[in-house]
């Protein structure tokens, strides 16, 4: 019997061994490379996928941060070359807005700054650190080491208030789509931003998050935002991955940042104070 | 091996092709640092500070007159060092015995303070990251 292997395949695996041999003929071998798919995801007891594990944002199932080493496919969420991201198409006067802000400012914005939550949805876009899911069949706990902050949906279909309280995570709405997780989030704090570049968001904000497993090693979450009163269409996310680890996960609070004070002042300086 | 299987080690291969992205900092390095005013420092390490969600540590280094200074070095987020394998128990053992540290200076022109980039003990010799490299 003739094998037939679709050209996608052959171009995707002579990339992957190109990049790696490519990368590798100056250096060192890598010590940490990318994980390996793994077996199936595990399954729940309703039989959808369990995405429980200690996830960590990037390929290779542990810290890459602060590591020699590492081979550069094993590194982020997403490759912009293969899976790019538009960028946000903001309305004129949130473009505006975003324009006017002085660097200082957009400083004070950051959240690793001015220590403030990350909230939804940048607490997935803009997270260096792990993430820890406990899933059963009626709850999905999200234990952020950011901050140590958690999340908690709740599967078993209880009803969503219309006009919910300001939460930095929104208020979830989740369901199923076959072995995909959608939760839809809305009635945000007005206080968070979207990403470091001073994106902000409106209290219409939405978020979307699709959860998926393929393999036991990958978790992806994709992330559309929709935002009325600031984007001119809804901003999607790659599909961006996590890699199961096994590593401990510890504990972050923001508390002995001085640049802020340091930010502060300028920006008094900056409004002639 | 069937297609189906193909594409999935595709769709797995596709993922697992990423590139660098940039390393992340607690703060923005650009804002307190000067990137290019770094330069390597050879000390005798006197004490550490560890505290969430970033360490300090301090070493005697003597400038070109003979004065020697104490000098403040800023690391990654704590989490990131221990992730890493950089231990604050590794830095305890090594007080007092002689580091090499490549490092950037403050902008606000604080003295004796800078980030740390790459360090090596005497002791062990292994190049480790301790902050964002800048050069």
């Amino acid at each position: 019997m003739k094998l037939h292997i679709p050209s996608f395949v052959i171009l995707t695996l002579v990339s992957l061994l190109s990049l790696s041999a490519a990368a590798q003929q100056d250096g060192p071998p890598y010590t940490v490379k990318p994980l390996p798919p793994g077996g199936p995801a595990p399954r729940l007891a309703n039989g959808k996928p369990d995405f429980s594990g200690h996830w960590l944002p990037n390929g290779a199932g542990q810290g890459v941060s602060g590591r020699f080493g590492v081979d550069p496919a094993a590194r982020g969420t997403f490759d912009p070359k293969v899976t790019p991201e538009l960028p946000p198409a903001f309305l004129p006067g949130a473009a505006a807005k975003i324009k006017s802000m002085t660097e200082v400012e957009r400083e004070l914005a950051r959240s690793s700054v001015n220590c403030m939550p990350r909230g939804l949805p940048a607490i997935w876009l803009q997270n260096p650190y792990s993430t820890v899911i406990v899933h059963t069949p009626l709850m999905m706990a999200q234990l952020f080491e950011v901050l140590n902050n958690w999340r908690l949906i709740h599967l078993d279909g209880r009803p969503v208030p219309k006009n919910p309280e300001p939460w930095f995570h929104g208020t979830s709405n989740p369901r199923w789509d076959g072995d995909t997780l959608v939760v839809e989030s809305f009635g945000f704090d007005e206080r968070t931003y979207v990403s470091a570049n001073g994106w902000f968001h409106s209290e219409d904000l939405k978020v979307t998050e699709r959860y998926s497993r393929p393999s036991m090693n990958y978790l992806i979450v994709e992330i559309t935002v929709d935002d009325p009163k600031v984007l001119e269409r809804p901003w999607k996310s790659a599909p961006r991955r996590w890699t199961l680890g096994n590593g401990e996960v510890y504990e972050f609070y923001c508390t002995n940042n001085k640049e802020v004070e340091e930010l502060e002042k300028l920006k008094d300086q900056e409004a002639g104070k | 091996m069937t297609t189906r299987t193909l594409r999935a080690i595709a769709a797995v291969s596709a993922l697992v092709v990423l590139m660098a992205a940039p390393s992340f900092a607690h703060h923005s390095f650009a804002t307190e640092f000067d990137g290019s005013k770094c330069r390597d420092f050879t000390g005798t390490l006197t004490k550490i500070e560890w505290a969430n969600p970033h360490g300090f540590f301090y070493m005697d280094i003597k400038d070109p007159d003979g004065k020697v200074n104490n000098w403040s070095f800023q690391t990654y987020a704590l989490i990131t060092l221990r992730r890493a394998g950089t231990s604050r128990e590794l830095f305890l053992d090594n007080i007092g015995k002689e580091v090499w540290v490549r490092g950037c200076i403050a902008r606000n022109g604080r003295e004796h303070y800078a980030a740390a980039g790459s360090l090596k003990f005497a002791s062990d010799g292994i190049l480790r990251q301790m902050g964002q490299l800048q050069d």
